[in-house]
Formats: structure tokens, sequence, C-alpha cells
């Protein structure tokens, strides 16, 4: 066997999502279930290496080839826009992206220029830009949900799950921006130099997701 | 206040001993294989009009670009790609010269980069433009080069780094896109997931345009990849002459560059679609393990240099010079050699100490002088140097160290 394959997987919620499929895919994930401190673990008999980083981390490591794979929610993919092979649709960590107000308000109305709050302004600026509208993006790192109460910002633009958060703090859903869910990402040399591990994995995988979809 | 005085532009580097000897290892190995190849060099200015690079058939986005202001207010560009003023050059200065015209460059393009992604804004390159035929032996000259120069990379140092060399042909997917009835800006969507292999949102969107054979044949397009048996599966899922033809000088092309060199990893990708090529059919990649992205990239472009006023086909490739060296350093420091023999001088023996360094110069010897006599044994045995030569009043003394 070669070098194994090294696969980059988003801490926390995402990482059981994965190791719980590849579980069922027959993969020995012990290592990854009793993984202390370490952020790099074997996965022996599927030739896999497992890294854990954060979202944005996953992509870049993946992007830049030191990771041959990786899993990471579409949120952070539309964010970051790297320059990578985005292959299966997971399934898991299903949420969306969405355009929130305090309720009734009217934010198309009017002539003025609207502030949107989020923590993701890439993916604001463009969805502003595709119905040509401008707005103006003011970058939060908290809850984002504070800026329209506070009066800073006309909307916000944030992954929205359940929309409990929104309602609690009297806000609404003015319109979807994107459906969001885990994807499973490969680098674009490592697909071809190593084709046949990556498609049988893919393969695996896909059938899995499918199965459980019929 | 002077606050940037101490540091380069990110995405700029300066490179020192090691870092500089490996690109100039990586320089003169590519330039021999070119020179022997019968290629001439071509030095195009760093500032070009921006108009050179707002094309029809290829352009640069705006906001890639370094732009400034000539002393008339025009539109200046830091150059971002070679081959465009190399068209210009051959469209204009060139016009009336015998063709083919086979020219080699090695010069850094520049492009704006997302900030803190370990990309480098200055990017040097070296490639080949051949000017003038539409043949396949052309095609295949162009991709030859390309597999010289992926095999012998490390070669003078004993390193070797596993390669593949991969070919694709952008008028398949033109072809398709060409019978599709879509919305400019549902092509453009498209061709961006088919380019990043995004297998779902391909299907979701080509889902929303009916299913039709030009539909179920883009869903495939991506998966189209590997070696030879990808013809195979192409022709299943087009079923179509135009391509089917397409496809034959594809795999005639694929058979003749795994018969150049029967050890290399020659794989078929019919799913390059790139956003802002000026390529018009052939497009090639060169990958090299250890290194996340291309290392060298190319095509035909038989419509660019028509929009210079000169109806030309041409094919070319561009090697990263940068990342072909990154390769290389991670299995290889080149070592800084010191010189042969230092010569030290005292007042008055200067002359004569120039003349006995460039006679051993012209031996071939590497020569320093010690600036500071008395400390020249210990200057020459802290830099390594085994032979020392003292002139002092009408002696001279050679000292072995």
């Amino acid at each position: 066997m070669g070098k194994p394959l090294r696969i980059a997987l988003t801490k926390g919620r995402l990482e059981k999502d994965t190791v719980a499929l590849l579980e069922t895919l027959g993969y020995d994930c012990t290592a990854v279930h009793e993984k202390g401190r370490r952020l790099i673990l074997p996965i022996p008999d599927g030739n896999l290496e497992v890294v854990l980083a954060k979202a944005a981390d996953v992509i870049t490591y993946v992007e830049h080839g030191v990771c041959d794979m990786g899993v990471v929610g579409k949120d952070t993919l539309m964010e970051m826009n790297g320059k990578l092979f985005e292959l299966v649709n997971l399934g898991f960590g299903k949420c969306k992206f969405a355009l929130a107000t305090k309720k009734n308000y009217p934010f198309y109305d009017g002539f003025g220029v609207k502030t949107i709050a989020t923590k993701y302004p890439n993916v604001t600026r463009a969805f502003f830009e595709n119905k040509g509208m401008d707005v103006d993006i003011v970058k939060i790192e908290g809850s984002v949900e504070l800026a329209p109460l506070l009066g800073l910002a006309d909307g916000i633009v944030d992954i929205v799950e359940t929309g409990t958060t929104l309602k609690e703090n009297g806000l609404e859903v003015v319109e979807d921006v994107a459906q969001i869910s885990a994807r499973l990402i490969v680098n674009t040399v490592s697909l071809k130099m190593r084709q046949q591990e990556i498609e049988a994995l893919v393969q695996k995988v896909e059938e899995k997701i499918n199965d459980k979809a019929d | 206040m002077r606050r940037y005085d101490l540091i380069t532009p990110e995405g700029t580097r300066d490179y020192l001993y090691e870092e500089s000897a490996l690109k100039r290892i990586v320089e003169n190995s590519t330039r021999q294989i070119f020179r022997s190849m019968g290629y001439s060099r071509v030095i195009t200015p760093g500032l070009e009009f921006y108009d050179v690079f707002d094309l029809n058939s290829g352009y640069i986005p705006q906001d890639e670009l370094y732009k400034l202001t000539d002393n008339k207010g025009r539109l200046i560009a830091v150059r971002p790609d070679s081959t465009m003023p190399i068209a210009r050059v051959v469209a204009t200065r060139l016009r009336d010269a015998d063709l083919p015209l086979r020219l080699y460059y090695t010069q850094p393009v520049y492009h704006f980069t997302p900030s803190l992604r370990g990309r480098s804004t200055e990017v040097n390159q070296t490639g080949i433009e051949l000017i003038g035929s539409g043949s396949r032996m052309a095609d295949v000259e162009v991709i030859s080069a390309a597999l010289s120069v992926l095999s012998s990379v490390g070669k003078e140092v004993d390193f070797h780094a596993n390669y593949s060399l991969e070919l694709g042909d952008v008028r398949i997917f033109r072809e398709l896109m060409h019978r599709l009835s879509a919305t400019p800006a549902q092509k453009e969507e498209i061709r961006s997931l088919i380019e990043s292999k995004n297998y779902p949102a391909l299907n979701d969107m080509l889902d929303k345009l009916g299913d039709n054979s030009i539909t179920r044949s883009l869903r495939k397009l991506p998966t189209l990849f590997g070696g030879e048996e990808v013809f195979d599966r192409a022709s299943e899922v087009f079923q179509d002459e135009r391509i089917e033809e397409i496809l034959g000088s594809m795999r005639e092309l694929y058979k003749t560059v795994c018969a150049i060199r029967k050890d290399a990893k020659v794989i078929v990708d019919l799913g390059l679609v790139n956003k802002t090529d000026y390529y018009t059919g052939l497009v090639i990649k060169g990958y090299l393990e250890g290194y996340g992205d291309e290392v060298l990239s190319g095509g035909r472009y038989d419509m660019l240099l028509s929009e210079f006023g000169y109806d030309q086909p041409a094919v070319g490739m561009a090697v990263n010079v940068d990342a072909v060296a990154t390769v290389i350093g991670k299995k290889y420091t080149p070592e800084q050699a010191a010189p042969d023999v230092l010569i030290a001088a005292d007042e008055g023996n200067e002359a004569e100490a120039v003349r006995r360094a460039e006679v051993l110069r012209g031996k071939g010897l590497c020569v320093e002088f010690a600036l500071d006599v008395d400390d020249a044994q210990d200057y020459a045995a802290a830099r390594g140097i085994h032979k020392v030569i003292v002139l002092t009043g009408n002696t001279a003394e050679e000292v072995e160290l």
C-alpha cells in the first residue's frame, strides 16, 4: 500500500456524521474516537488518514493539496470560493443561508441603500450583486441577530437551521439565499493522480447516501 | 512615515541562495529543452496596455489585474499572461516573418490573489509558443516539450518526481453548449459546475433545462476522465457524429503521446473547461506529485492572433517555474559551493592579484579576493576555501588549507 489518502474533516458535528458514515462503510475509526489531543489520525484498514480542522482550514488544506479530500459545509465553500472539485453532496449538516429582518420590516421598500450584517460577506455580496442591488455590508463576528435589533443593520444574511433563534429575537426570514449541506471535496491534482483510490471511496459513499435517500 | 520599507508586498518574495539556485536549475533545464527544439527567446515588457488583455476570445477578469495609468492617463496592466503579449508581437513586428514561428519566454506574470491563502501574486513562468500551424504535428511537438519538461524535473540533481500529463479538448464542451438552449448566465453556471466537477449541483441545474441528449451528455462530461477507456465511455455517452470526430482525433493524439514515452502517465479529462481561456481545441495540464495545483498548462489557441489582426493558428504551453522549484526543493537543497581560491594582496599588489585571478578564472576556477589581508586565512577557513594565495611585497605564497 502506498501513502494513505488524507481526508480533512470539519471538527464538530460534521466530523461525527462523517465518522458515522465511514463506520457504516466498514472502516475502523477507533483512533478517531480515542483521539485525545491528536489532530492526525489513522484509519489503518482503509489506508486513510483523518485530519481534524476548522471548516475554512479544511478548504485551505485541500486546495493546497496537503490533504487529498475533505468534508466541509457548503456555507464555507460559498464564502471561500476555492479551486477544488466538489464531488458529492453528503446530505447531512443540512441548513440554509437566508436573508432575515425584524418582523414585518419593509426591507425592499424605499430608495435608501440597505445595510446588511453578516458573518459571510462574500455570500452576501454575491447574492445582492445577482439582484443588481447595492447594499452596505457590515462584518459581524458573533450573534448577527443583534445588529438589526440594535439598529445597525436593516437585515442579516446568516445560517438558519430551525429558525428558533430568529423567532425568539423577533426576526423572520424574508428570502432564502441558498441551501446548505456537507460536501465531499477533492484536490484537483489528487483526483487525477490517485483516481482509482478516490473514485472507489466516492462510489462507496454515494451508494450509501443513495441507500439512505431511497 | 515609512512603514513598508523593510518588507515585500504580500504574494511576492525575495529569492536568496538555495531558493534562487533552485529556480535557476528549473530555468536552465527548460531553456535547454526549448532551445534544443529550435525555439528563440522573446522578452515582452512587464507593462502593457490594458487592451491587450481585454479580448473576445479570452480575457483576464479586471479584479485579478494590477492596473496603473501612464502619463497620458491610459490604462496599463502589469503583465498577467505572456501568451497574449506574444500574440501581439507576432501580429505586428513578426507579421512578415516566415512561419512557423517558435518562441520561448521566461518571465514573471502578476495576478491579484486572495490574501492570506498562501498563493503568490508574482509567478515565474517559462513557456513556448508555436505559431502558424494547425497541424497535429504541432500539437505533438508542444506536448512532447511538456513531457520533456515534466520528465526531466530534478534530473540534474538526481531527484525524480512522479508526474502526469493530462489532455483535454474544449471543442466537445463548446459543441454541446452551442446546441443547448439556455441563457448566457445559465451557460456560465454550467461551465463553472463542470470545471469544479460539482456533480450534484450540475445535475440540479440541468434538471431545470429538461431531459434531452444534450443535457444528458453535459451531466456526464465532468466524469469523463482517466485513461484510454475514457474514449469508449465518451462515444457511448455522446453518440454524435461531430463529437465522435473530435474524440477520434483526440484518441489518435493520446496514442501518439503514449508512444513517445512508454513510462509516461498520460490521462484524459473531457471536463477541462476554464473560464478565461483563449483555447480553441487541445488543452494540456501537467501535474507533479507533491504539488496541489497544476505545474504546467497550455493548449491550442487558433483565434487569439486574429484579434490582433493576423489570422494564424497557434499552440503553446507554460511551466510554473516556482512550483517546480518548490517540488524539487522539498527533496533537495542546493549546496552553496565555496570559491576554489582566495587571493590576498597587500597595497601595491592589487593589479597583480586581479591578473592572477583572471588567469585562474579562465581555467574555470572561482576566485575571490580577500578584502582584509591580515584576516585572509581565517576568512578562507570560515568560508571553506581550500587554497589561499598571499601576495606581499615581491613574494607570492600559496597556502593549502
